[in-house]
């Protein structure tokens, strides 16, 4: 991040946003990184005599309906969705948008064959396409994520290919080409700035979808085993109790909502920031 | 043997008065029939699948087809087998003979008369064209189908096989005529109190009423439906009102017994839960049985069964529940692994010189939540733990891979004790619940358990099959408990059976309605 963008994050109208965004993020990762030292229970140890037990002044958000500690699971678990969603939505940046730009800023044919590709992904829905991943990689963090960021990677594909029209048609890309700059060169240097704030917005988006799909695989037993104590996986084993034990399933949800709160405050102010239009004033 | 019934006019009369006072007669067959008469609404159900229109060629789910076609016997209550579509039989002294006295007056769906030659026909079926199933392996024993005339229907084995009585009531009698009869019937025309009517796979099943059924009075509702949708929490429709009778898990027990518009019964027979060990290709260190029992040691029974029944849940070794005929007091009392032993269990492990930090485990489960605690108890024994929790289909592929360790699982109630010994046999259905056990001595027992005609010799055999089981630690019991089953309180005449059959000759959906209590 260049200082002018800086400078410009802090500076802008409704920053305030933005600095809790980045409060919300920050505390997650420290979560993340600190995990299990944070909460002094084993998250996977089972007291089942204390099933969907409340909140107390031992076990801070209660048990589950297995009698773990929900404190210990949802700071486990917080390690576990965010390296799934942010592997995810890393990768499907540089296989949609990277591969996406690529083709499009070096000619017709290779982007006919790369659309023409993710077109045929894209008619599968994304839950249906990392099923039928998951299937050929196997069970694992690491199937996972390059599973979810192969599905999330032609909606990523699609944004970036309607910024880069939309800029190809501006001026200052005219201007580029005319003072004899490559494709590839314009690509990087001119346009890539322009457009990354919407990619940024997608990111943001990308995100949660990722931490909620991976329950889902979860769920069908093509993601992370049951006993993982992952956001989505803790959210689908306490929806049933939602009516006796709200506790169990209100943790992770707002961990969830907080969480994807914090990467749209952020992502709406990096946009902002990093469109050039702005460091401009127009 | 001839099937005899006998019941004193006192002992009638104090037990309509005693079931009066509890509130009970609303549930007796045919107690609605005679407080309406006529036929009323159309009762929405959802208990398990529909997976055939063929009901000779389905995999196992009898719970829908059982409301249009019907058998010559039928499990009641009590888990004994009663006349249906026969009257009474009689087995000749050295048990290879069965002579049946089919039931007159009995129409099928087309208005046709059923003779005896019509269940001969699907006899034949069976034992022709079906391969696989609960009823093949007395199929191959059959020496004669005869139908001497109209009433009359003869089965002549080539040995005693004591359990036929019972699997007879998994022998549905369509008429011949059905649409698809030589191949895979897809209009079954059978003489159920209900039609086959409007079949959505996987969605739905609308069932009207049989006009001409035999049974006067039956059935009460104008019609059933049940919902063939795979939810996994079926009280929500169920108090919502979309649904009228559905199967429900022990954790919504809570909810849909506080709610005034429901209420709950549980099935006769049990569900039974249970660790198997890869028995066909066993994984070292997995095939030392000091390690298995070390494995047994280390989970909490009463625990388990708390968790998945509630109070309903026993604790036991075998695969018949406390109470059943083929339980044994003795085996049950001589359980060495009725109490959870970490210690013990570390102690067997070192013995065996095995590092559980360094030794992999792969737990091949269903996506329910009770695996997640054989998978906490290996994991705190210190094993590398692999849980592959898979859907129904995934889990029978990968249990039949024979490349994991241990498989936590359950299996519901059925119409015979042999249908639960059979899952052990080398030949067996379905054996990848039960590790695919091939033991010829434990084949023997259960084939010779079989052939007895006495009835106290016959469980001794299996006894002895079970204990063989049991030293073997082929798989580990944890224990049994029903199923619960609610309806909303405006359903009258409802009880659930035995088995998962929603037709049986004491009760089920025939004689269901939808009335209104004082």
């Amino acid at each position: 991040m260049s200082a002018s963008v800086a400078g410009r994050l802090g500076a802008a109208p409704g920053s305030a946003g933005f600095r809790v965004g980045i409060v919300i993020l920050a505390v997650a990762v420290l979560v993340a990184v600190l995990g299990p030292s944070l909460v002094p229970h084993d998250p996977l140890a089972q007291a089942l005599a204390a099933r969907n037990a409340p909140p107390d002044a031992v076990h801070w958000l209660g048990r589950d309906h297995l009698g773990r500690d929900i404190a210990a699971r949802l700071a486990a678990g917080t390690r576990i969705s965010l390296l799934v969603a942010l592997g995810a939505t890393l990768l499907s940046v540089v296989l949609g948008a990277g591969l996406g730009l690529v083709a499009e800023a070096t000619g017709r044919w290779a982007s006919f064959a790369v659309f023409g590709a993710f077109d045929m992904v894209r008619a599968l829905p994304s839950i249906l396409l990392a099923l039928t991943l998951m299937v050929a990689l196997g069970v694992g963090t690491a199937p996972l994520v390059l599973a979810l960021g192969i599905a999330f990677a032609p909606h990523m594909a699609m944004v970036a290919r309607a910024a880069w029209r939309r800029e190809t048609a501006s001026g200052y890309v005219a201007a580029a080409r005319v003072m004899g700059a490559a494709k590839l060169a314009t690509l990087g240097r001119h346009i890539l700035p322009n457009i990354a704030g919407a990619l940024v917005t997608q990111a943001a988006i990308v995100v949660p979808r990722a931490i909620t799909t991976e329950s889902v695989l979860s769920f069908f037993g093509l993601g992370l085993a049951p006993e993982t104590p992952s956001w989505g996986r803790m959210i689908s084993g306490a929806a049933r109790f939602a009516e006796s034990a709200p506790h169990a399933v209100l943790a992770p949800v707002a961990a969830l909502c907080v969480v994807t709160l914090g990467f749209a405050l952020v992502g709406d102010r990096l946009r902002l920031a990093l469109d050039p239009l702005r460091e401009r004033g127009r | 043997m001839s099937s005899t019934f006998h019941a004193s006019r006192r002992g009638l009369i104090g037990g309509a008065a005693a079931m009066a006072g509890l509130g009970l007669l609303d549930h007796l067959p045919g107690s609605g029939a005679r407080a309406q008469g006529a036929r009323s609404g159309t009762v929405k159900v959802a208990v398990l699948g529909l997976d055939t229109a063929d009901p000779h060629r389905h995999t196992g789910s009898i719970a829908v087809q059982q409301v249009y076609v019907e058998t010559l016997t039928s499990i009641a209550d009590d888990g004994t087998v009663k006349p249906f579509l026969a009257t009474s039989w009689e087995v000749s002294p050295d048990g290879r003979r069965y002579v049946f006295t089919i039931r007159e007056g009995v129409r099928f769906h087309n208005g046709r008369v059923m003779t005896a030659e019509d269940v001969r026909a699907n006899a034949v079926r069976v034992r022709d064209q079906v391969r696989g199933g609960w009823l093949s392996a007395p199929m191959k024993l059959v020496e004669k189908l005869e139908a001497p005339d109209a009433r009359t229907f003869v089965m002549t084995m080539q040995e005693p096989y004591g359990p036929l009585l019972n699997l007879l009531s998994e022998l549905w009698i369509v008429a011949p005529e059905s649409e698809g009869w030589a191949q895979t019937i897809r209009t079954p025309i059978g003489t159920g109190p209900f039609r086959f009517g409007r079949w959505t796979p996987n969605v739905s099943f609308h069932a009207p009423a049989f006009e001409q059924y035999w049974q006067s009075g039956l059935p009460r509702a104008e019609a059933v439906e049940f919902s063939l949708r795979d939810d996994s929490d079926l009280s929500l429709p169920l108090r919502a009102g979309d649904l009228h009778i559905a199967r429900i898990g022990y954790d919504q027990l809570a909810a849909v017994k506080a709610d005034p518009n429901l209420e709950v019964q549980f099935m006769k027979d049990t569900t039974w839960w249970f660790w198997s060990f890869n028995n066909r290709a066993p994984r070292k260190p997995f095939d030392d049985l000091r390690v298995r029992r070390a494995v047994a040691l280390m989970l909490d029974k009463t625990a388990f069964m708390r968790f998945v029944a509630g109070d309903a849940g026993v604790v036991t070794n075998q695969m018949a529940a406390p109470g059943q005929f083929f339980w044994d007091k003795a085996m049950h009392d001589a359980y060495a692994h009725a109490r959870p032993n970490e210690a013990r269990a570390r102690a067997l492990l070192a013995e065996a010189g095995v590092d559980p930090a360094r030794t992999p485990c792969r737990i091949v489960s269903w996506q329910s939540t009770y695996p997640e605690i054989a998978v906490q108890a290996m994991r705190q024994l210190g094993f590398q733990v692999e849980h592959l929790a898979l859907d129904d289909i995934g889990a029978q592929r990968r249990l039949g891979q024979y490349d994991w360790d241990l498989a936590p699982f359950a299996s519901g109630p059925r119409a015979d004790i042999f249908l639960r010994f059979i899952r052990l046999m080398s030949d067996g259905p379905n054996v990848g619940l039960w590790g695919g056990t091939r033991d010829a001595e434990f084949d023997a027992l259960v084939k010779q358990a079989v052939a007895a005609v006495d009835l106290g010799e016959r469980r001794r055999f299996y006894l002895a099959a079970w204990q063989r089981a049991i030293d073997n630690y082929y798989t580990v019991v944890i224990g049994h408990a029903p199923e619960p089953i609610a309806n909303r309180r405006a359903v009258t005449g409802y009880s659930p059976g035995f088995t998962w059959g929603q037709h049986r000759v004491d009760g089920g959906l025939a004689h269901a309605s939808l009335g209104v209590r004082s």
